[in-house]
């Protein structure tokens, strides 16, 4: 007896790495669609950018590697996408040359026309007219750029334009000395965005010219990049953070939430699947989107490790190894 | 921020807007700019033909202008009083100019901030990177009002009587300061206390007294022994701690021949490593042991270097994995790898979520600053071992100053100070000792 | 000599650094922007020395015929080439002037999912870890067991399902123990790093040295 379940406590790990797959797969083709409840954590960032407007600014950092782009991503592209229903600006940073490029496909998966409800981008440089006539406000030019004979393609969710709504200033090394220098001056850290354009021209820049005249930064990271925004950007000018961050780091950061230094905080792809549900009861998108689609594989692999964790310990006592030092064999 | 420039905005475009209006005509070539600048314009009240003689608007007064306190001389306080007639005022622009300066210089009135009608009337001026202040200069202020039917009414120049200077102390870092003198000063007392020869006693950690056990094993197999100096950079406590470790991980090494691996994420780390593993064969004596590839800079791609240390652990199968420093998701996936190939582990980070990954994976795991006490442990030098007796006193006060605050808040619920802040007796030890608002 | 130049350029920084916390005037603001100014660049020379060893380490590998040599090859070539692809050709060798080039291929295409790959066996590890090593050896392993559960189902979806008292214990946990813990220990980890930094700057810590220190 004592045998079998010191064979089932050695099982060859490529075993439960094949009920890791099976779990993580199977929920893809077979939708469970569990309910999601929002915690107070993620509401409160969505609050807060729920009450911003064309007036106010917030920083998403892309403050993430690939690594963690299944978390990250999908809280970067919710809160981006109510940015920009709500029309609040919103300035794109990130810590890593990697955290660059991921950016640019968050933001093209708010722009991709084969989704429903996407925004239609229009680049700095298309509308250069309307800009020399006299730019005044978001809303005249929002009319005067479809007075222009730009009209709404049909399903899209609202205009976003370059230099007005959105400015993605791309990648600097040494980001926590970006962050503090920002501070002062964010034209003077970036003197062009990601795609070159000068950005002492832009009218969010104008508007919003140092951190202390952001109302937001959410920081998406997979690494401790998201104290810099804290240390250099809370500390030193009151800019309110917001962390988007993997589930493992989550529980880190509830004293900074305590604290109040930490306006809210979205805890891996539970977090963002909760931003989702609000911003779908919000009614800023018709469905939910990947994150709440990753809560079925999230359920069902946490199931498994919790039946694991029971199964060793049902082996680990019924075979008496509790009363030894050590198993026969390491593997 | 946005109704700021807009402000500014409308004031500049309001002649421009006019006179296109009265220019344009249909058919004229300019007749798309001049539409869409008439509906940006939409806003502005439209100039009537027969125009009513406008309402008399008074002028805005500035108050005080005061230097701001703890800065770098680079900011001033600016109070004024609004203009009598509210009801007609958009809001009010804040001018400034070095009164004998160039045009370049400043000389010429400058708006520097724009007030909403409504907003507060105290306003701090240089934190506008296009109208700095800069310390030494004095400058003259005036306030104009901006009407709602757009005109803009100056208000009378102000100089200020003083020139802006930076402060020599922070005051509101004094608290800060209060707590540094008193940890310094135990940490000193200690370091004192230790080399006049009082012994001091250190709980022995399992951790690093495997240490010797570890290096031994790797010798009797043959085999490498693989040290991960932690995936952070040189600035921080882990590295620097990491690499004490290393030195003496390296003296051993040389002593019983056995190879290492030190493959480095940050090229500074790498240089630092890679010398103190150089002395350490020399401090040995067996320099000519030391191989030139055994410390190596791999990537600084976080997950490219998991993979390549991963590769090597299952390639190589080193007998002894030290996993010491600053280490994020990537723990597990080095660890559970290291535990796959046998290899006995020991392991010892401050990065606190890491610790359950490590804990369950590797054989010894050092815990928070059990790492940075781990060269008072292995050197037991009088200095350092007096400098970890000196942070557990530190420890001592913040633990006595918690249980102040548990013991005052439940007096606070018993004399009602839990509900009225007033009466709290913990929030006035608060208001004694907080220092988060403190950058 | 070796010695006493850096520990003296650390006790004198050092001490400039704490100094200069406490000073807000400008010569104070000016001394610490130097330093922000001069980090990067000690920074990026000391890359060059990196590319240097990796270079030097796969090199001898190659020479000496060691071991698996030819994956040192799949090291050296996409380290020197993806610069070359990157800022030499970043066009001839995509679709033309407007298509993405090779270096966003490879980007895209090799670099983001062997690093999100990389990332996924964390579900694999962790389930093999938690069969192996989560054991109810005594009570407070117990403890820390039950509370683990608690914790992961709290976590998903199907705790809402079992009950919802069950996502509160969750947050609960988080919220209010697991914060206590997080303070108590970083606290330790606090005046570790204080301690720690007072020993570099008085010269008691000589590991950052390299081996000048001993």
């Amino acid at each position: 007896m004592t045998n079998r379940w010191e064979k089932m406590l050695n099982i060859d790990r490529r075993w439960l790495y094949l009920l890791i797959a099976i779990v993580v797969i199977v929920p893809f083709f077979i939708r469970m669609g569990l309910p999601v409840v929002p915690t107070q954590e993620v509401r409160s960032v969505y609050d807060l950018v729920d009450s911003l407007g064309p007036d106010d600014a917030i920083f998403i950092g892309w403050d993430f590697d690939p690594g963690t782009e299944a978390e990250n991503m999908p809280m970067g592209v919710a809160v981006l996408r109510h940015a920009f229903a709500r029309h609040v600006p919103v300035f794109i940073t990130a810590v890593s040359p990697l955290g660059q490029g991921l950016a640019e496909q968050g933001v093209a998966s708010v722009f991709d026309t084969r989704v429903p409800g996407n925004f239609v981008y229009v680049p700095w440089a298309e509308w250069e007219s309307v800009r020399e006539a006299g730019y005044v406000g978001r809303d005249s030019l929002e009319s005067a750029w479809e007075a222009a004979g730009n009209p709404l393609p049909e399903g899209a969710r609202g205009w976003v334009f370059e230099g007005v709504d959105y400015a993605h200033l791309g990648y600097l090394p040494y980001f926590s000395l970006v962050i503090l220098g920002m501070g002062t001056s964010i034209a003077n850290q970036y003197p062009t965005d990601a795609y070159g354009n000068n950005l002492h021209d832009m009218p969010m820049l104008q508007a919003h010219k140092n951190l202390r005249e952001v109302d937001l930064a959410v920081t998406l990271a997979g690494s401790s990049a998201c104290m810099w925004w804290i240390l250099y950007g809370t500390s030193r000018v009151g800019l309110p953070v917001a962390f988007g961050v993997t589930a493992v780091m989550a529980t880190d950061y509830f004293p900074y939430i305590q604290s109040g230094q930490v306006v809210g905080m979205m805890g891996g792809l539970r977090g963002a699947a909760e931003y989702e549900v609000l911003e779908t009861e919000g009614g800023y998108t018709e469905t939910t989107g990947k994150a709440y689609r990753g809560m079925d594989v999230q359920s069902l692999a946490h199931i498994l490790i919790i039946l694991l964790v029971i199964l060793g310990n049902i082996a680990y006592f019924a075979g008496g190894f509790h009363k030894k030092t050590a198993l026969k064999s390491r593997r | 921020m946005l109704k700021h420039l807009e402000l500014l905005l409308l004031v500049a475009a309001l002649p421009f807007g006019t006179a296109m209006a009265q220019t344009a005509s249909p058919g004229d070539p300019g007749e798309a700019a001049a539409a869409v600048t008439a509906d940006s314009l939409a806003a502005i009240p439209t100039v009537e033909p027969e125009v009513a003689a406008p309402p008399e608007v008074g002028p805005a007064t500035v108050l005080t202008i005061q230097d701001f306190p703890n800065d770098a001389g680079d900011h001033l306080i600016l109070s004024f009083c609004e203009s009598p007639n509210p009801e007609c005022v958009l809001g009010y622009l804040v001018m400034r100019r070095t009164p004998g300066a160039p045009d370049s210089l400043g000389g010429q009135w400058a708006a520097v901030e724009n007030v909403p009608a409504g907003d507060p009337t105290e306003i701090v001026d240089g934190y506008d990177p296009d109208f700095l202040v800069v310390p030494g200069t004095q400058y003259e202020y005036r306030v104009d009002v901006l009407t709602i039917d757009g005109r803009q009414i100056e208000g009378s120049a102000v100089a200020a009587d003083f020139t802006p200077r930076g402060e020599l102390f922070h005051t509101g870092k004094l608290k800060v300061l209060a707590g540094c003198i008193v940890f310094i000063g135990l940490i000193f007392y200690y370091f004192k206390k230790a080399q006049m020869g009082h012994e001091l006693y250190l709980r022995p950690i399992p951790g690093i007294d495997a240490i010797d056990e570890a290096i031994g094993r790797a010798t009797e197999m043959g085999k490498p022994i693989l040290y991960v100096p932690g995936l952070s950079s040189i600035e921080d406590v882990a590295t620097i701690a990491s690499l004490t470790i290393l030195s003496r991980v390296a003296r051993k090494v040389a002593e019983y021949q056995t190879p290492l691996r030190v493959p480095n994420r940050d090229p500074i780390v790498y240089t630092v490593a890679e010398e103190t593993v150089k002395q350490a064969y020399m401090e040995a004596g067996r320099p000519d042991s030391y191989e030139n590839n055994s410390v190596y800079f791999v990537t600084d791609s976080q997950f490219a270097y998991v993979a390549a240390v991963n590769g090597q652990m299952m390639r190589e199968k080193p007998a002894t994995n030290f996993y010491l420093g600053m280490f994020w998701a990537e723990s597990l996936l080095l660890a559970e790898t290291g535990s796959l190939s046998g290899a006995i582990q020991i392991a010892g980070t401050d990065a606190i979520t890491q610790l359950p990954f490590f804990i369950t994976t590797c054989d010894y795991t050092l815990i928070g600053e059990e790492l940075y006490a781990a060269s008072a442990y292995l050197g037991r030098e009088p200095k350092q071992v007096g400098a970890v007796k000196g942070q557990d006193a530190c420890k001592g006060i913040v633990m006595a100053f918690v249980t102040i605050g548990i013991v005052l808040s439940i007096v606070d619920i018993f004399t009602g100070g839990a509900a009225d802040p007033s009466k709290s007796l913990l929030l006035k030890l608060q208001g004694l000792v907080d220092v988060t608002s403190l950058e | 000599m070796k010695r006493n130049v850096p520990l003296m350029i650390a006790l004198l920084g050092g001490l400039l650094m704490i100094i200069q916390y406490f000073i807000p005037h400008q010569a104070s603001q000016d001394v610490f922007n130097y330093y922000t100014e001069w980090a990067p660049l000690v920074g990026a020379f000391a890359l060059i020395l990196g590319v240097g060893s990796i270079t030097r380490v796969h090199v001898h590998k190659i020479r000496a015929r060691a071991p698996n040599w030819p994956y040192s090859y799949a090291v050296l070539l996409p380290l020197y080439l993806m610069p070359v692809f990157g800022l030499m050709l970043p066009v001839i060798m995509g679709g033309g002037t407007d298509g993405p080039g090779f270096f966003d291929f490879m980007y895209s295409r090799v670099q983001i999912p062997i690093q999100a790959t990389m990332f996924s066996m964390l579900a694999f590890y962790i389930a093999s870890a938690a069969f192996r090593a989560f054991r109810a050896k005594s009570a407070l392993a117990t403890v820390l067991l039950v509370t683990a559960i608690v914790v992961m189902l709290a976590q998903v979806p199907i705790g809402d399902l079992l009950g919802r008292w069950l996502p509160d214990t969750g947050l609960w946990i988080l919220r209010f123990p697991n914060l206590a813990a997080k303070r108590a220990i970083e606290l330790g980890v606090g005046f570790g790093m204080l301690a720690t930094c007072l020993k570099i700057i008085f010269g008691v810590e000589r590991g950052w040295l390299g081996g000048a220190g001993e």
